[in-house]
């Protein structure tokens, strides 16, 4: 007897997951022919490709009239989908040396601009990745994050060159590491550590102070939605910052700042 | 005088030449050997040697007077501030006070965005109207015209900003009207400066 009630038991059971299946499809099909129907509606004809899933703007274009979008009323243009966007080329700093003299020697002076200012892009994003290849390749457990590398420079020199990794554990832990040249950040935290400090308070919340990373002054904060950071100024015009996300407290993030080579970053930038 | 001062022009044009064949020797050798720190540096002067000879070729082409006010050589200011303060700047004064002038060409002037926010939004323009303050053409360029009276002398002051890409030519005049200066501003070759000045 108890047999034949696990039997009928299991049975509904099966019937009842099968009958969810059936309803799931259905609701599916559906969704699918309601979303055809209002496709229809709006352009005014019925898609012959069946397969085009979710992207109709996409396949619009190109499967009814060639390409030509003409007959969606001009509202519904194709989206890009192929392309394999720009290719990064950093400029030939020989080149451009050798085009700025010739330039200057006709006395072309903007061209001659112009060829210093891409040599100078040239050489400011090799010092960049040259000062990114000799970062660690892990901090604190933390692994860098290889495609959130990033040299910035425009080639004007006064206008700055910016280094940037990133460093996780793929879950919510992050370490951030900045280095900027010729930085209009400098002369704020160079204020700040000139005069001592504004405001060190003694009691309640503490969110910033004075600190040292191997040697160097630096100002350490922290705020409770954006974790710590820690901005150490490097010689006249360079300046390193760490921004630590869910770091367990200041002597951890003080730990990882050092796992960078700072005198190894400043002899790169001619900072002394 | 003139062979003097032609002399001296010489003089000094040479001098920069001589800065700017030293910096790119250094720049040339430092990267061949890898220390890009120095490269970088002595493109920087190259930058500033550039903005000082396209600065001496712009004087050259400024007027000798404008109307009936004469140039003041020795005022002559120009800086290359490619290292670290923004630029190119030119600045020449013309006759003596109360009756004088003075002419400014600045690339990447912070007022540029602004002005030209002004000049090319009609509607922003008409908000921010100002009973001394319009807008001209000048050789086809728009510009914002700006009449101040001196509360001392009671003379009356223009002051005519020509926005043109990155570059900045600012025109002032004291004791003037507004017919002096859109004459003397049509007397300066706009689009010779702003070609080189690029």
């Amino acid at each position: 007897m108890k047999a034949k009630l696990i039997l009928l038991a299991a049975a509904l059971a099966v019937a009842s997951g099968s009958q969810a299946q059936v309803l799931n499809k259905l609701k599916g099909k559906g969704e699918q022919k309601a979303g055809e129907a209002i496709d229809n509606l709006f352009s005014g004809k019925k898609k012959k490709d069946q397969n085009s899933g979710s992207s109709s703007t996409g396949n619009a274009g190109g499967n009814d009239n060639g390409g030509n979008s003409s007959n969606n009323g001009g509202t519904n243009h194709p989206s890009n989908n192929s392309g394999g966007g720009l290719v990064s080329t950093p400029p030939d700093v020989n080149q451009n040396l050798a085009d700025a003299e010739a330039a200057y020697k006709k006395s072309s002076y903007g061209e001659a601009r112009y060829a210093v200012q891409q040599a100078m892009l040239g050489v400011e994003l090799e010092i960049g990745n040259k000062i990114l290849k000799s970062l660690p390749e892990a901090i604190s457990g933390l692994k860098k994050n290889e495609s959130a590398d990033q040299v910035t420079s425009s080639g004007y020199g006064w206008a700055g060159l910016m280094i940037h990794r990133e460093y996780n554990d793929s879950k919510e832990k992050e370490l951030r590491v900045t280095v900027a040249n010729n930085s209009a950040w400098m002369a704020g935290v160079n204020a700040y550590l000139a005069n001592g400090g504004y405001a060190q308070q003694t009691n309640g919340q503490q969110n910033w102070k004075q600190t040292k990373v191997k040697g160097n002054r630096a100002i350490i904060e922290y705020d409770e939605s954006s974790g710590y950071k820690l901005s150490v100024p490097l010689g006249q015009s360079s300046l390193l910052v760490y921004e630590g996300v869910n770091f367990a407290n200041e002597s951890e993030m003080m730990k990882a700042a050092e796992a960078v080579d700072i005198d190894s970053i400043k002899k790169q930038l001619g900072e002394q | 005088m003139k062979k003097i001062l032609y002399l001296i022009l010489f003089i000094s044009s040479v001098a920069y030449s001589q800065d700017f064949d030293k910096n790119i020797a250094t720049a040339k050798s430092s990267y061949g050997s890898g220390d890009l720190e120095n490269a970088r540096f002595a493109m920087e002067q190259m930058l500033r040697d550039l903005d000082i000879a396209i600065g001496k070729e712009i004087l050259k082409m400024l007027p000798a007077q404008i109307g009936t006010m004469k140039v003041n050589e020795k005022e002559d200011n120009l800086t290359g501030g490619a290292g670290y303060a923004g630029g190119l700047y030119v600045h020449r004064t013309y006759g003596t006070s109360p009756k004088s002038g003075q002419v400014e060409i600045i690339n990447n002037s912070p007022l540029i965005n602004s002005l030209q926010t002004i000049l090319t939004t009609p509607i922003l323009g008409g908000m921010m109207r100002d009973e001394n303050q319009k807008q001209v053409k000048i050789q086809g360029y728009k510009s914002l015209l700006t009449k101040s009276v001196d509360s001392e002398t009671a003379k009356t002051n223009y002051e005519l900003q020509i926005p043109m890409n990155n570059t900045l030519v600012t025109l002032r005049m004291d004791d003037s009207n507004e017919q002096e200066i859109t004459a003397a501003a049509n007397a300066i070759p706009l689009a010779k400066i702003v070609a080189i000045a690029q």
